[in-house]
């Protein structure tokens, strides 16, 4: 689960680039991305869902909450009903769920709940992560080896077995998913932000500037963070993927989103029962997370062969 | 992740620095030891709900409660508690499960191995199938065939095991259900089928006690295994096949995930001087990707398999959930729900040793293969 | 940097070594064993008065000694029980004298955890017989029956003294989902399954090959409102709620065929249950007047919470509280937040009525009788303040004896739940099992596990799925289905319950009352022997119970040392050591 290893894989931000921060680089980057298909595909599955969240009551027919309890033909688990196919009944391009509420209202409603939920909890971790890597690459001593250790620790854990523990803890909900998600991911981000703290530590120029006097938050705000966004920008992308993805675990699990919160991974959860009688409603729902997380997967492939000038071709 | 990613000065001959590089790992992973210990014993404790109640039920009296924690040992201070439960790990006694009154020792034998069977059974699938994916689409750079390829991994790597779990389930037990490709989509083996201890095979007594009964059982806690070595073929077609859709579930993501890095690693080092000198030497294409590329080519990929272990773990309690599996996965969520202390202590500390071994020989290992690596 | 490196490895040794020492003067008093009951131990200052009642309890009695257990006296300070003393009179004769009549002595008494060991055994598994139970049914467990993780093997037991079961194995296993089971059934795997999701119903019954089968376990689903918290405080809210909510249209949508709304807290299958007037009707305008005359013409906001269990009474939790906000809002413009909460920490607040705003529980039938519903609930503080008149009228009815001398209190006790609605009752929810249809004679008692014993698959071997594995086969201290299912088939008790719930002689030929109720003089069948072959004799059934109710008896060991069923239904275990602050 979470991201995928291969993503931490030359990643690293060499000397060599560190030194050449323009503009042009990132003009390089730019078109590099656009050369690869993989990029695009996933560039364009996300805007994708992006558009679908923005756009959700106006793609939606009816709103994820309202039930057809009592209108006629409308009974629980029913599949799929579209006029275009010959269905003379209420059209439910995805059926209707356990509680008789438009499936494919929900899942379009959906992507409000996973798309927030993936950025913010990947900007808490990266954000915690940036902040612990740096301290920990500046000072070094001590206190780098009690981080990196503690590090060490939550990494000691399997990262889901782990979120469900905090989930325990927290109480279900998504706030606290959120948060289990994002604290189990930060040593990820701590340790980039390091290595790139460290990398950059012994360049000469940083040196001459140390030794210039110039104040350590500065050397940081301005030489450092810039050449950790690479890296950064890489693995948060691949993050949304795996915070979407473990989202939809702890749902499954029953830890997740609360009802009637239109959640992806509580949707597959409620009805896992029906997986036999009525595979509907697994189906879409489980597509959407799905759909989503191939996007940010290959973007985030997109970006990192972008911006990583070992991988020259 | 991977620890390879620290960088250090002092390069010297592997040789002679690798005894004293293992030997700092094990130091340095200690201190991780005790950190996962201590969070466990305080995450298990701040846990809403008393084990109690989880425990004893919803007619459990107030002076129930009392006597059972009493009992198990609750009404110590944490710190006592705490050094109780250091102690007692430092000698390797995890104690009595809560809920069952048993040795977790005794679960862990009885868990362990059906989650060690499906771990590594998704993993040699994963190694199989992705690696000459991996290497396909590297020699079939930017055709149909690599597009394709990357696409099914990309898939792969973006589907909620659990979901794909149950598709697999609907597809071999509803949509081919009454054809010969029908699988069995629950539990390890069929009700009533007991295949013979191995040991009982080959006419071995075994005592009740001791390390070498606790291993015999371990080992024939794994299905396969043991009707592998005591040559019981049936039983063992039958084990095998209960056991199929969770390994195809299970390593759906390190497949995808060793193929891509099969990849791009084969395409890096495609381009590097050597092999362009292979090729101008005039060596055929495949004997250059086979004998000059790919063995290097595989170094990064060795990593990636030893980290998938531990995502393996995780993975393990979502497709035992599906499939109706008894390992650690479930066992461990269970003990979460009912607040089992011993059990969460015990199997995440094991869990979490296996982790720090898994990862220091991955590191040592790559260090050894890899003279670039420098280790301080 | 190396020798950093250094220091801290030192510091992990030496931080582990520490640890280990600290541990070392403490252990003794955690691991201490459980069945020691540290009475002389504690240094309380008790007056003599309240001393705990001494006992002259034997943990197995050399054969052809009587057994027996007591207390001294019902009313000393520290004994909540209602079990005075049960003794051995003579080989087949056991005495129950009791505190005070108890009208629902034998339904209890037929309850699993009730069931009777050999006192030898119980002697040599230190009261603990947690996997290899011996008992006198139609099943036994024989060595390695019980694979952990997988599955139970029980085989016939040859010289039961019954009608010996028509097949050789009885298989239990278990799986989670109930989808899972239906497959192990459809592919033959299963002979007979558990608890049906509802929308499995059709399933099973358009499948020629297959039978439902209904299960009448009596049961109630409610809403409770605690008066401890604010609006809930308001009589007239409470009530505005109970007339406010739709409950047939939960009831249509949400529960499987065969169940009802319930209009009344006690089903109508339990003797006086449905006394007095039934619940209000819906009456959404009724509702809001009553909301608005308690000032909330425009409803509030609260909480609905429910934790994510399947139970018989409630079996889609989640579906029912969002359905519950709905209509909380569209009838009575209340708005309502959905909130899930961990089982064990919804058990803990809401039975002290702690949990604010509306909470969805239920209760299944322990035994058939109208206490273990209305004074389970309403006696205590679950729903915040007790209601002083209910309490008095439910003691009242727990000592008459007489069924009909008893009807109109409970008819007054039902009025005042309708007046005061400390909880609006829901529904009954209806279950069902399913089975193959070649299972001859399968079906589901009102209470307690299927007998499979009097089932015939026509083949050797019967399998049986249910949701979870037993925790243990010691049922003495256990509650949950799934370990008394189990048991159920091993173990038998003085009664069993019928098909209709009414208690029936099983290991005694008959139990008889003395005039006021407080004396039980159960008399035992002759020439049943135990798994092992050794007899049933009199002073097994009294070490038995022993085992549970005396917390002072060597032999209290069990699984966790709860006994929560002897606590629970008997008032309160003998000897129980005073509670620490």
């Amino acid at each position: 689960m979470s991201v995928p290893a291969d993503a931490m894989a030359g990643t690293g931000p060499g000397p060599d680039q560190l030194l050449k921060t323009s503009g042009s680089v990132w003009r390089i980057a730019l078109r590099r991305f656009f050369r690869r298909k993989i990029g695009i595909a996933g560039l364009t599955l996300v805007s994708l869902m992006i558009l679908v969240a923005l756009l959700a009551p106006v793609i939606a027919p009816y709103s994820p909450l309202e039930d057809f309890i009592g209108e006629p033909d409308a009974v629980r688990w029913a599949p799929p009903c579209v006029n275009a196919f010959g269905c003379e009944g209420q059209q439910h391009l995805f059926g209707l769920d356990g509680n008789v509420r438009d499936l494919f209202s929900r899942v379009v409603h959906g992507a409000r709940v996973s798309l927030p939920l993936g950025f913010t909890t990947v900007s808490i971790a990266i954000f915690t992560g940036a902040i612990i890597g740096a301290i920990a690459g500046y000072l070094g001593g001590w206190i780098d080896n009690i981080l990196m250790r503690i590090m060490d620790v939550v990494l000691g854990f399997p990262s889901l077995i782990l979120a469900i523990a905090i989930v325990f803890v927290l109480g279900p909900g998504i706030r606290n998913t959120l948060l289990a998600i994002a604290i189990v991911t930060i040593p990820q981000y701590a340790r980039v932000m390091r290595a790139s703290v460290l990398s950059i530590k012994e360049i000469d120029y940083v040196a001459a500037s140390r030794a210039l006097g110039a104040a350590p938050m500065r050397i940081l705000v301005t030489r450092v963070v810039p050449n950790a966004l690479t890296p950064l920008v890489v693995l948060g992308t691949l993050g949304i993927a795996g915070a979407i993805l473990e989202a939809a675990a702890l749902g499954f699990l029953g830890l997740g989103a609360q009802p009637p919160t239109p959640e992806w991974g509580r949707m597959l959860a409620d009805e896992t029962q029906r997986v036999f009688t009525a595979p509907h409603l697994m189906l879409f729902p489980g597509l959407a997370i799905m759909i989503t997380v191939l996007g940010f997967n290959m973007l985030g492939d997109g970006l990192r062969d972008a911006l990583d000038p070992a991988l020259n071709e | 992740m991977g620890v390879v990613a620290e960088t250090a000065a002092t390069p010297t001959s592997p040789g002679t620095r690798m005894i004293g590089y293992v030997f700092r790992r094990i130091l340095i992973a200690l201190p991780v030891l005790a950190g996962v210990l201590l969070v466990v014993f305080i995450l298990v404790r701040i846990l809403p709900g008393e084990p109690c109640t989880a425990i004893l039920g919803e007619r459990a009296t107030a002076e129930s409660c009392e006597r059972f924690n009493e009992a198990n040992g609750l009404n110590e201070s944490l710190p006592v508690q705490l050094g109780i439960y250091a102690q007692r790990v430092v000698t390797g006694d995890f104690g009595d499960s809560i809920r069952f009154s048993r040795p977790v020792s005794q679960i862990l034998i009885e868990r362990l191995p059906v989650t060690l069977e499906l771990s590594a059974s998704a993993l040699a699938l994963a190694i199989l199938v992705g690696v000459p994916l991996g290497v396909l689409a590297a020699r079939r750079h930017n055709t149909v065939i690599d597009v394709g390829a990357m696409t099914v991994a990309n898939v792969g790597v973006s589907m909620p095991i659990f979901w794909l779990g149950l598709l697999l389930a609907y597809l071999f037990a509803i949509v081919l259900g009454n054809t010969p490709f029908a699988l069995p989509v629950s539990g390890r083996m069929p009700p009533g089928v007991r295949p013979d201890n191995f040991w009982e095979v080959w006419g071995l007594e075994l005592g009740d006690e001791g390390f070498v009964s606790a291993a015999a059982e371990f080992i024939s806690n794994m299905e396969i295994v043991n009707a592998l070595i005591s040559a019981q073929w049936s039983e063992m077609w039958v084990a095998i096949k209960h056991l199929i859709l969770p390994t195809i579930a299970l390593a759906t993501i390190p497949m995808a995930i060793i193929a891509r890095m099969t990849r791009s690693s084969l395409l890096d080092v495609l381009q590097r001087d050597y092999v362009r000198t292979a090729r101008a030497k005039g060596a055929g294409e495949r004997r250059v990707v086979r004998h000059h590329a790919l063995r290097n080519a595989l170094l990064p990929v060795v990593t990636v398999i030893g980290l998938q272990l531990g995502g393996l773990l995780g993975g393990a309690v979502l497709t035992e959930t599906v499939f109706g599996l008894a390992g650690i996965g479930t066992a461990l969520y269970e003990a979460i729900s009912t607040r089992d202390f011993p059990i969460i202590q015990g199997f995440t500390v094991i869990i979490a040793a296996t982790y720090v071994v898994v990862n220091l020989v991955v590191d040592v290992s790559y260090g050894y293969l890899d003279p670039r690596v420098r280790l301080r | 940097m190396r020798r950093r490196m250094r220091w801290l490895a030192l510091l992990a040794i030496l931080a582990l070594v520490a640890a280990a020492c600290g541990g070392d003067g403490t252990t003794e008093t955690t691991t201490g064993d459980t069945s020691a009951p540290s009475t002389s131990a504690a240094p309380d200052t008790t007056p003599p008065d309240t001393e705990p009642p001494t006992t002259d309890t034997t943990a197995a009695p050399p054969s052809g000694e009587l057994a027996s257990v007591g207390v001294e006296s019902c009313d000393a300070e520290d004994y909540e029980g209602t079990i005075q003393s049960i003794e051995a009179t003579d080989e087949l004769t056991v005495v129950y004298t009791l505190c005070g009549p108890d009208p629902a002595f034998l339904a209890k008494l037929a309850f699993v955890p009730f069931a009777v060991q050999p006192a030898a055994h119980l002697e040599a598994t230190g009261g603990a017989p947690l996997d290899n139970p011996i008992g006198t049914g139609p099943f036994m467990i024989e060595e390695g029956g019980w694979a952990r993780g997988s599955e139970i093997v029980m085989a016939r037991y040859e010289d039961y003294w019954g009608d010996a079961p028509a097949f050789d194995n009885l298989v239990f296993r278990w799986a989670a989902e109930s989808t899972s089971r239906i497959l192990e059934l459809q592919s033959g795997n299963a002979n007979y399954i558990t608890n049906l999701a509802a929308s499995d119903y059709e399933t099973i019954e358009g499948d020629a090959n297959l039978q439902l089968l209904n299960d009448p376990n009596p049961n109630v689903f409610y809403v409770g409102m605690a008066n401890t918290f604010e609006p809930f405080d308001d009589p007239l809210v409470r009530q505005a709620v109970a007339m406010g909510i739709d409950r047939q249209r939960i009831v249509d949508n949400f529960y499987p065929e065969g169940s009802e709304v319930a209009d009344y807290f006690t089903p109508c299958n339990i003797a006086n249950g449905c006394e007095g007037e039934p619940w209000y009707e819906f009456d959404p305008e009724a509702a809001q007047a009553l909301l608005a005359e308690a000032g909330f013409p425009d409803g509030f906001e609260t909480t609905i919470s429910y934790r994510d269990v399947f139970r018989v009474y409630l079996p889609e939790p989640g579906a029912v509280a969002t359905e519950l906000a709905t209509q909380l809002e569209e009838n009575l413009g209340i708005t309502a937040t959905v909130e899930e909460i961990e089982s064990g920490a919804f058990i803990e607040a809401t039975s002290v009525g702690a949990q604010d705003g509306i909470h969805l529980l239920g209760w299944g039938a322990d035994y058939p009788h109208v206490t273990n519903f209305l004074d389970t609930h309403f006696t205590g503080p679950q729903f915040g303040d007790t209601i002083p008149e209910l309490v008095d009228l439910l003691a009242q009815g727990a000592s008459t004896i007489d069924e009909a001398e008893a009807a109109p209190i409970y008819a007054q006790a039902n009025d005042l739940l309708r007046e005061h609605v400390p909880m609006m009752p829901i529904a009954h929810g209806a279950a069902a099992d399913a089975a193959l249809a070649t299972l001859e004679g399968a079906v589901v008692p009102p209470f307690g596990a299927p007998k499979f014993a009097d089932m015939d698959p026509g083949s050797d071997t019967l399998v049986f799925y249910q949701n979870a594995e037993p925790i243990s086969l010691f049922c003495h201290d256990e509650t949950d289905g799934e370990s008394l299912s189990a048991c159920e088939q091993v173990l038998e008790g003085l009664y069993e319950y019928d098909e209709t719930g009414t208690p029936v002689p099983l290991l005694a030929e008959s139990c008889e009352p003395n005039e006021d109720g407080t004396v039980w003089t159960c008399t035992l069948r002759e020439g049943v022997t135990f798994h092992d072959g050794s007899p049933l004799t009199a002073s097994d059934v009294v070490t038995s119970f022993a085992v549970g109710i005396d917390a002072a008896n060597p032999l209290h060991v069990g699984n966790t040392g709860g006994f929560e069923y002897y606590a629970y239904l008997w008032g309160g275990l003998m000897n129980a050591p005073p509670a620490e602050g």
